[in-house]
This record gives structure tokens, sequence and C-alpha cells, in this order.
């Protein structure tokens, strides 16, 4: 009834890929986060006067494909620099940096969503800017900004099979891979979804889960 | 001020490093690893095998280049549009993929000596008497509608002036009707022959003799102002055929018989 060539093995070499989407979403997400809020303060912080170099840049990030952005990194380290890195390494730094430009805005969001009356209840009860920034605004932040937060993430993880163009072997590409080899189109692109599904679903629940805590209290 | 002495000895640095800047040889023996586009879907040069890994004669040549060279290889999978992109765009060092060395493609990139050349092959049915791809003359020939092979065939019937020429839609109904006896006799390349002949699935046909056409000669490239590679390659491919590694890697990927002649009679290079 129904028949394919695909194989064991074929499977295991879907499941790296899938492997490889993880990690370097996982990497990307993790600095680009840790950017993402660094940039994210800053901006909020020094106003929209002083930060607009740092807009400029980030808005560059966010405007310029992926793609584009993948390609011309790798020719600028490989032949401007001269360095030999592996294409790994570029695909997550791109990404870290296309992953830090939506988050500050984010992160910028978050903080903004904090009420100003509460902050200044804060520092008049003689709390520092720090111990306002870490136990007033990160509790109050985190929730409204988680939601876009998780967004964001999936959405690295999606954008992640682009990489392949820095010779990176990723899900989409393992996929490109067996279908060159086996001609079965269809049915490895619905296993390759059937794989984005299951690394993506538990993120998205994981997501609606700590929104549903966090909102109780 | 320090500053701006820092900087002038920095340019003045830079001045005066820049005419002693390695090339591309040195650079990927320098870097241990040599980077080859290699086109994967067009079997017997470049496809995977069953565990996805790479295989086929670009991909054992890039192999040998690396290994002349005493570095490790590394196969970057390129479409055919890809490869000169990805060569000027520093993705690889040289591109190892059946590329046919046109002028209009010189006119961007480095070309070596041919490393291989696609021939054409008569294949006829077995009940057919046929020693020469001149026996064809008076027989009943046909080939792929529109290709290189079908115009040059259609020529010589017309030449001779007897037989009869067919043209079918596709390369697989030519050699169905060859199995068939409906055809005595074809023209195609002799990596589609050889493979066609091998699988089994077109039973009683054989290959003839080679066709009398100007075979596709394919080259390396790499980036046109790298003349310590373009010349390294050079001597390198002579240096396959020499020692007889291609006719070894002919006979491993494409089948039985003599590999195509690299030179072309009655002129250098």
């Amino acid at each position: 009834m129904f028949d394919t060539a695909l194989t064991r093995s074929d499977l295991i070499f879907l499941a790296q890929g899938a492997g490889m989407t993880l990690i370097v979403t996982a990497i990307s997400v993790f600095f680009g986060t840790i950017l993402g809020i660094v940039f994210g303060v800053i901006r909020y912080q020094i106003g929209p006067w002083w930060a607009a170099p740092l807009t400029f840049v980030l808005d560059i990030f966010r405007s310029i494909p992926l793609l584009i952005q993948l390609v011309l990194a790798n020719a600028f380290v490989t032949t401007v620099l001269g360095l030999r890195i592996s294409g790994f390494t570029v695909a997550c730094g791109v990404l870290s940096f296309y992953t830090a430009a939506y988050c500050a805005e984010i992160v910028r969001g978050g903080i903004e969503a904090v009420p100003q009356t509460l902050r200044r209840a804060a520092r008049s009860l003689g709390l520092t800017w720090g111990q306002d920034m870490t136990s007033i605004v990160l509790p109050l932040a985190t929730r409204v900004a988680l939601p876009s937060w998780i967004g964001l993430a999936l959405g690295v993880m999606k954008d992640s099979a682009l990489v392949y163009i820095v010779q990176v072997v990723e899900l989409l590409k393992s996929t490109q891979i067996l279908i060159t080899r086996l001609q079965e189109p269809l049915f490895l692109l619905m296993i390759c979804g059937l794989f984005y599904f299951l690394i993506s679903f538990p993120i998205a629940r994981f997501g609606g889960y700590l929104e549903k805590r966090w909102s109780n209290d | 001020m320090k500053t701006s002495f820092l900087a002038v000895g920095v340019l003045a640095a830079a001045t005066v490093a820049m005419p002693a800047q390695a090339d591309k040889l040195d650079d990927i023996i320098a870097s241990g690893t040599l980077r080859c586009a290699v086109v994967l879907d067009f079997p017997p040069m470049g496809s995977r095998d069953a565990d996805n890994n790479p295989i086929g004669f670009d991909v054992d040549y890039c192999n040998d280049l690396a290994a002349a060279l005493g570095v490790t290889a590394e196969i970057v999978e390129t479409t055919f549009p890809e490869r000169i992109p990805s060569l000027m765009s520093g993705r690889v060092d040289v591109a190892v993929a059946s590329t046919s060395d046109t002028l209009e493609r010189a006119k961007t990139v480095g070309f070596t000596i041919p490393y291989y050349s696609f021939e054409n092959a008569v294949v006829a049915n077995e009940k057919v008497e046929m020693a020469t791809w001149e026996d064809m003359k008076g027989k009943t020939v046909g080939a792929t509608a529109g290709t290189y092979e079908a115009i040059w065939l259609e020529g010589k019937v017309k030449e001779w002036g007897e037989g009869e020429f067919r043209p079918y839609q596709t390369q697989a109904d030519v050699f169905l009707a060859l199995s068939q006896g409906q055809l005595d006799a074809t023209v195609a390349t002799v990596e589609v022959s050889e493979a066609n002949v091998k699988s089994g699935n077109f039973p009683g046909i054989k290959i003839v003799d080679k066709a009398p056409m100007v075979p596709d000669y394919v080259a390396l490239i790499t980036l046109r102002e790298e003349y310590g590679l373009i010349n390294y390659m050079n001597l390198f491919i002579n240096q396959q055929v020499r020692t007889g590694r291609y006719a070894e890697l002919y006979k491993k990927w494409v089948g039985e018989g003599e590999p195509a002649n690299l030179t072309i009679p009655g002129v250098y290079r």
C-alpha cells in the first residue's frame, strides 16, 4: 500500500539534523537573550537620543534578511578577515545578534510596561537602581515579555533553517539531502514538519504553562 | 599624539606586509583543509550513498587533490548555478563540479586543463549487427528530441540519405524503444549509457562505439587570479592521468572501457 525507501539510518540522519537545529537555536537564543537584555536596558536607560547608534545597528539586524546576513558575515570572516572558522560558529554568531535585536525590543517594551509610579515608590523607599531593577522591574517585566520571548525563540528555531547556506546541516538541509537521494519530497517534508513540531510544541506548551502559573499570584 | 603615532605605525606595517601576502595555495596548506564544491545530485560524478555520505568521481577527485596537497578534504555540497558564487564568496577553495570550460565563465573564474570529458556513445539493440558508429547508416535511430545528440543524429541521417530518425520525449522512452526493438540504435552520453546498461532496466542493449561528436570538456575552477593554485592543479590533473588514477576512477564510477581522451588534437592545452 505505502512504500518508501526511507531507512532507519535515514531517520537517524534526520534526527541528527534536528539535533543540530536545537543546538544552533539553544546557543543563539541563550546569547541573544543575554545581549538583548543588555541592549534593551541600555536603550531604555540612556534615552532615545543617546541610544540612536545602538538602535540603528539593531535595526540593521532586524531589517536585513537573515539569509543575506549569513552570506555576508561568512564572506567577511573568511575572505576579508581571512579567518578559517567553522560555518557553525558564523551561524551561531549571526543568529545571536539577530535574536538580540528582536529581544532588545521585547525587553524595552517589558521595562516600559512597569508603571513609573511603582518604580518611583520603590526608589522612595530607599531601593538602589540595581535593587529596583532586580526586585521590582525584573519580575513584572518578565511576565509581560514572556509570551513575545517564547514567540521569538520559536521563530528563531524556524529561521535557523537558513544556516544551511554556511554549510551547517540542520533539519531542513538533511531533509533536502534525503529528497535528492530518495525522490520522495512530500513524504520527507511531512516527516521534517513533524520533527519541527516535536521540537516546537513542548517549548510552546512550557511557555503557556509559565504564563498561567505566573498570572495566578 | 601617542595614538596617532601608533596608528601611523600600524598603517605602515600593513602597507609593508601587503606584498608578502600568501596566496590561496599557501592558505590551503596552512589551514590544513581543502574545501571543494561538489554537485551531489549528478551521478556518477557526485551523489550520496545509503548513509548520506558524499560519493562519486568528483568526490574521489577532491580527496586525491587534498591528499596531494597533504591536507584533509571538505566536501561542500553545491548546486550547478551556485558553483561560481560559492567560489567568489569564499565558501570554497576550488570547485570539482564538472564545470564546462566556456569562455564566458573564464571571464569570472580560472579554469585548469580538462580533468574529465563527457563523451557520447552509440548504444544498439543486441540483435542488430553493429561494430562502429558508422553502422548506424540505414538503420532506425532515435534520441530525446531537442538535445545535442538528437540534432547531431538527425543531421547524420539526412546526410546519409537513408534510414530513419525518431524523436522521443524522454531519455527513458528512447531506451525503452531500443530495448523493445523499435529502435536499432541511439546516441547518449557515455555515463547515461553505462548506467542504463548496468541497471538492467533495459535488457538487450549494448554499447557499440563512441560517437564522433565534440566532447563536453570539464575542468576544475578556482578564483581567476590564483595562478599558483591553477598551476598546481594542472600538474595534478596531468599526474592523475599519468599514474593511471584517472583510468581507475573512470572504471570505478563510469564503467569498463577507455576513459575519455583529455587532449584536443591539433592544438596546445
